[in-house]
């Protein structure tokens, strides 16, 4: 079974982007033998007020009794944008949504917030899956409105100290992964996944040994990248790098577990 | 040095406009007959094997820092490249002849090691005009096939004339880094001043139509909808697919405005993207086999150095 763990519908607004809907990406995922795919909306991270996007999103899964099977909605909330507890509340509540999304390079705020710190708290008492992007896109090409810094895995590690009993998605890991002790021991034992669709994964079986079979799974980061590249780099993995069993992990078992699925 | 006949000149521009002598590179707009084949199409549960079946040419590799010889041919092997070309290009400093002469010294034992895997390419600075047409010589007596340049000169630099007239009667391709340049719209104040940037490219292409340039990974980091965008009327300019940044649609973009032609696979060390974004894309069969190997092949057997 294969599970993308990091795909969205929606628009960016420096670039045209195809397979941007839930029919496109469907399309992607029989093309490429995915059965289910965890998604977002791109549009929550422009719009000032998420939850309009939230809408959206509940609102296409919502269309097609099929898409109920084969998408897995993760809700972006801000949290220092008012109202977002009754964002949480109804996203995971009514609209069924299995994890959140967080944005805090583009919705302006520290992984030290405590609003921030509270919200992660929320879904872990609720065991859903806290997902945070180390970029969206290449920083280089991209307009001159959008944010030039991005993140290394070292940046993501404050709200795993401040909340280590929380469970994390990293996706778009496109930078460092070095960490240091401390953090490294953390990592290791934290409910940490990583989706392998950034291009720091340079040696997805180094980094099978480095850290444990359990911290990496597909993820395409669709339709931002190509489709094909994360699957490869799983794919491509040598026998004496990941067995059958390890590799299923990395197709589907790791977020099954992360999910509870 | 074999000087320019201007009569050769005059008459490979007039081939080139009309798109006959590149090959059919103005004509890849028409819609394609053949259907797109995804490596995981309904019932191939094999996607490795899909992979491997395709012969490829890496068209830009190095062996440089941590890229070392065994980690060119360790990820060859695992994703199916037959040949990579490599270089070790002079990314900073002066780049005087000692340096390019170690430079080159380092690949010729590269392919030493592995003459069935690696095909040597030449780094040089035109800043040494003596010094850099003696390179060239040596080089190519001992088999290397090609230049590679960094940031030494604009590729469209008066400097740079004397070296390009020399790679064309070698019939050998000149492989040029682009920059980020202007890709955020500023142009970005980091980059050294002599960085080629597209429009360059189109400047020298004009000026020298029998050469053969090769645009540095779209992949790299440059804006590659305005680099493919400026290159469409530039049929003497190739467009290697490389580089860390594999977009989704960047490949079909680049199919529309460059085409089947005059795209060719390669990594710049990025072997996941530089191979997965070609099966990703919406390519047919044969468009593939021509974007992984023939056109880079058929680039060197203008010189007789062609694989097969």
């Amino acid at each position: 079974m294969l599970i993308d763990g990091n795909a969205y519908i929606g628009h960016w607004p420096f670039r045209k982007f195809e397979y941007n809907t839930l029919e496109a990406l469907l399309g992607r995922m029989a093309e490429f033998g995915t059965e289910v795919s965890l998604v977002s909306s791109l549009n929550g991270i422009f719009y000032k007020n998420t939850q309009s996007a939230n809408e959206e999103l509940y609102a296409a899964i919502g269309s097609k009794r099929s898409y109920g099977d084969r998408f897995i909605p993760f809700a972006v909330i801000n949290p220092i944008y008012n109202g977002w507890r009754d964002d949480f509340a109804t996203c995971t509540g009514k609209m069924g949504m299995k994890g959140i999304r967080l944005y805090p390079k583009y919705h302006g705020y520290g992984l030290d917030n405590p609003s921030c710190i509270e919200l992660v708290k929320m879904a872990r008492d609720k065991g859903l899956p806290v997902a945070l992007g180390l970029r969206m896109v290449d920083s280089r090409p991209s307009s001159w409105l959008d944010i030039e810094k991005e993140w290394s895995l070292k940046d993501v590690m404050p709200i795993v100290r401040s909340v280590p009993d929380a469970k994390y998605l990293i996706v778009n890991v496109a930078n460092g992964t070095a960490l240091g002790d401390e953090d490294a021991a953390l990592f290791k034992k934290s409910e940490v996944v990583m989706d392998s669709s950034g291009r720091n994964i340079l040696y997805p079986g180094q980094l099978l040994k480095d850290y444990g079979t359990d911290k990496l799974c597909f993820g395409t980061h669709s339709p931002i990248l190509d489709y094909f590249t994360g699957l490869l780099r799983i794919e491509s993995l040598r026998d004496d790098e990941a067995d059958a069993a390890t590799k299923e992990l990395i197709r589907s078992g790791n977020l099954k577990r992360l999910l509870e699925i | 040095m074999n000087k320019i006949n201007r009569r050769t000149f005059v008459g490979n521009a007039a081939a080139s406009a009309a798109g006959i002598l590149w090959g059919g590179s103005l004509m890849s707009f028409a819609p394609k007959q053949q259907a797109y084949e995804p490596p995981h199409a309904a019932g191939n549960k094999n996607m490795m094997a899909e992979v491997l079946k395709y012969r490829k040419i890496d068209a830009h590799a190095h062996v440089l820092g941590n890229f070392t010889v065994d980690y060119n041919v360790d990820f060859a092997d695992r994703l199916g490249i037959d040949k990579l070309v490599i270089s070790k290009p002079m990314t900073r400093g002066e780049g005087p002849p000692e340096e390019f002469r170690a430079c080159n010294d380092v690949i010729l034992d590269a392919v030493r090691q592995y003459p069935d895997r690696f095909i040597g390419q030449m780094t040089l600075n035109p800043r040494y005009k003596k010094e850099s047409l003696e390179e060239i010589d040596r080089c190519t007596d001992q088999g290397m096939v090609g230049l590679k340049l960094y940031t030494q000169v604009k590729i469209n630099d008066p400097l740079f004339y004397p070296i390009i007239e020399k790679f064309i009667d070698l019939k050998m391709i000149i492989l040029m880094h682009a920059g980020i340049g202007h890709a955020r719209i500023k142009f970005n104040a980091n980059e050294p001043p002599n960085v080629s940037i597209p429009e360059y490219f189109v400047d020298i292409a004009q000026r020298y139509p029998e050469a053969m340039f090769q645009l540095a990974h779209i992949g790299g980091g440059i804006d590659w909808e305005d680099a493919c965008k400026t290159l469409q009327h530039s049929p003497n300019v190739y467009v290697d697919v490389s580089g860390s940044n594999n977009v989704a649609n960047m490949i079909d973009f680049a199919m529309r405005y460059i085409g089947e032609d005059r795209l060719l696979f390669g990594c710049d060390n990025s072997f996941y993207q530089g191979v997965g974004h070609l099966f990703s894309a919406k390519l047919t069969d044969a468009q593939r086999k021509k974007i992984f190997f023939d056109n880079y092949n058929n680039i060197l057997r203008k010189a007789g150095k062609h694989v097969d």
